[in-house]
């Protein structure tokens, strides 16, 4: 059998002495989708932080292609081209939006091919070429996001991890995000998106996990998702069977 | 570019070649220009340290003095030739900087509070290891600099050469970073230092490289002040102004600036011997004090971006 992309194996983490994540167990497969849905406060930017290696891993397992990689520092998961999106985007504010991107050219493996990048990224989002020279701090939440996309994108994600890209957004404004997202996933890339806005990540998603609590608490294909069922559990209107 | 171009090389003639025409025969003058760009030297790896790394340090003195001490007793006790001691004593403080990296976790006042204690290590360790450094008493008659193809560097104004070019080395090199790739990331690090992470900075090892650089560069000062006066004692060596005047001079003149450190240092060092010293006999560090109060009320960033702004509004009129 294939290895997964990426595959977590009950994992347990957390922020001193109060811990987060209980035996928590998901697997990404290369070439598709998956997204991680919970309320706030359920785990999930804490199980996206563990996987970078920003919150450190008590116990379980983190592979990718089959290769442990528990406890690794974040920048051995960037070279791995595991790349975060971070939540609330993280972008660098007093900076132009071009330099911006150019920090995702940061790590040597994409760093050669910074240039033709970044022409692929401003082919993707115009926008942010017409911005390219105005400092990132000045710009709406819809295109502070695209820098971060962007700036991710730049990056060469093999695996890319999208926090919660849809907060404090216009509703119309999220459409555009999950368009441009879209275009990724047809482009065959490998994602997994975490996300409180149920719909839009359904739209997307290949497999879907739900968490609560810090446990993974369902896990479904797309196809096999009742939506009411989904709903219920999200609100805690029964217990996962 | 061009006109940094013109800036740069006018820099380079008026120091090489007009400040030593001008004051090479004024042996007080000169002495006290060495004396400035020693604490230019120190304040320019003190702003790349605060600059680039993001650290407050309060403790370069301890760099200072031990590369001080390194360099002298390998000329004293080894035979070394003072050259190479001076590198080798570069060398001892960035290993000396190794002690402090556990500190690099601690952000802001802590860092800073941290390098403080840690400084006055050194000052005990010289004070009491009197079996190499002779304690208290202090090391008399360090060997000076050498002659070099007929020219007595160990003058006033051979010494003024060669700090000259440490310094300007040392803003070469932190310009050169500054410009990298390395240096880019330390800039955005300052942001948002979780961001750099996730974009595979790796933002701890980059810090304690600065570090190391700022010792080394520091370390160098130290040594070569050494052999320049050609005596240390531990109360020299780690004064605590070798902490205090190279902030000084940095912020007065723009510790986010490459030249503003250096500029700094000299408006800063030769206002106090020349002019606050004459008009105030004791007590002249009043008029400092106040004066640096002045320039971060009128311009937080230092001197040199205020000339940058005056020049700037002057082109805009012209236009």
């Amino acid at each position: 059998m294939q290895h997964p992309a990426l595959e977590v194996r009950e994992v347990q983490a957390g922020y001193g002495p109060i811990n987060v994540l209980w035996d928590v167990s998901a697997a990404a497969r290369a070439g598709t989708t998956t997204t991680i849905l919970g309320p706030n406060g359920a785990g999930k930017t804490t199980l996206l932080r563990a996987i970078m290696g920003l919150v450190k891993v008590r116990s379980g397992a983190i592979e990718i292609d089959g290769q442990p990689r528990t406890g690794n520092a974040t920048w051995d998961m960037v070279r791995d081209g595991v790349i975060l999106v971070p939540e609330g985007r993280l972008i660098f504010r007093d900076m132009t939006v071009e330099d911006n991107l150019l920090m995702g050219a940061y790590p040597a493996r994409s760093r050669p091919r910074a240039a033709s990048n970044l022409d692929d990224v401003y082919q993707l989002l115009p926008r942010l070429k017409e911005r390219r020279r105005q400092l990132a701090g000045s710009l709406s939440g819809g295109e502070a996001q695209m820098v971060a996309i962007g700036r991710g994108l730049m990056e060469e994600p093999q695996i890319f991890l999208i926090d919660e890209p849809s907060l404090g957004l216009a509703p119309v404004v999220v459409d555009e995000i999950f368009a441009i997202l879209r275009k990724q996933k047809e482009l065959g890339r490998t994602i997994v998106l975490v996300e409180q806005n149920t719909h839009m990540a359904l739209s997307l998603a290949d497999h879907v996990y739900l968490m609560q609590s810090g446990r993974i608490i369902l896990s479904r294909t797309a196809g096999e998702i009742d939506i009411n069922h989904l709903h219920d559990l999200y609100f805690a209107r029964e217990t996962a069977t | 570019m061009q006109q940094r171009t013109i800036i740069t090389i006018g820099f380079v003639v008026l120091f090489y070649g007009a400040v030593p025409a001008a004051f090479g025969s004024t042996d007080y003058v000169i002495s006290s220009i060495v004396a400035a760009l020693t604490i230019a030297g120190t304040a320019v790896a003190w702003a790349l340290l605060g600059n680039l790394g993001g650290m407050v340090s309060f403790g370069h003195a301890a760099f200072f003095g031990v590369g001080a001490y390194v360099s002298a007793l390998l000329t004293m006790n080894a035979g070394w030739p003072v050259f190479a001691a001076i590198i080798a004593g570069g060398a001892g403080a960035s290993i000396a900087s190794v002690a402090i990296m556990p500190a690099l976790r601690l952000r802001g006042p802590y860092f800073a509070l941290a390098v403080l204690a840690y400084a006055g290590i050194f000052r005990i360790l010289a004070t009491e290891m009197e079996g190499i450094t002779r304690g208290a008493a202090g090391l008399l008659s360090i060997p000076r600099l050498p002659t070099i193809l007929g020219f007595d560097l160990g003058t006033n104004i051979g010494s003024y050469y060669v700090i000259l070019t440490i310094v300007l080395a040392a803003m070469a090199a932190y310009a050169w970073i500054r410009r990298s790739e390395i240096g880019f990331a330390l800039l955005a690090m300052h942001e948002t230092e979780d961001a750099t992470r996730i974009l595979g900075v790796p933002s701890t090892r980059l810090k304690a490289m600065m570090l190391v650089l700022s010792a080394f560069i520091t370390g160098i000062v130290g040594a070569f002040n050494a052999h320049h006066i050609s005596f240390l004692d531990p109360d020299y060596a780690f004064s605590g102004v070798w902490t205090v005047l190279p902030i000084v001079a940095a912020i007065f003149g723009g510790f986010r600036t490459v030249s503003g450190p250096f500029i700094g240092a000299l408006a800063i060092y030769l206002l106090d011997q020349f002019v606050f010293k004459s008009l105030l006999p004791t007590g002249h560090q009043i008029i400092l004090g106040a004066a640096l109060g002045t320039m971060i009320l009128l311009s937080p960033d230092g001197l040199v971006p205020l000339l940058g702004r005056g020049l700037g509004k002057k082109r805009h009129a012209a236009t």
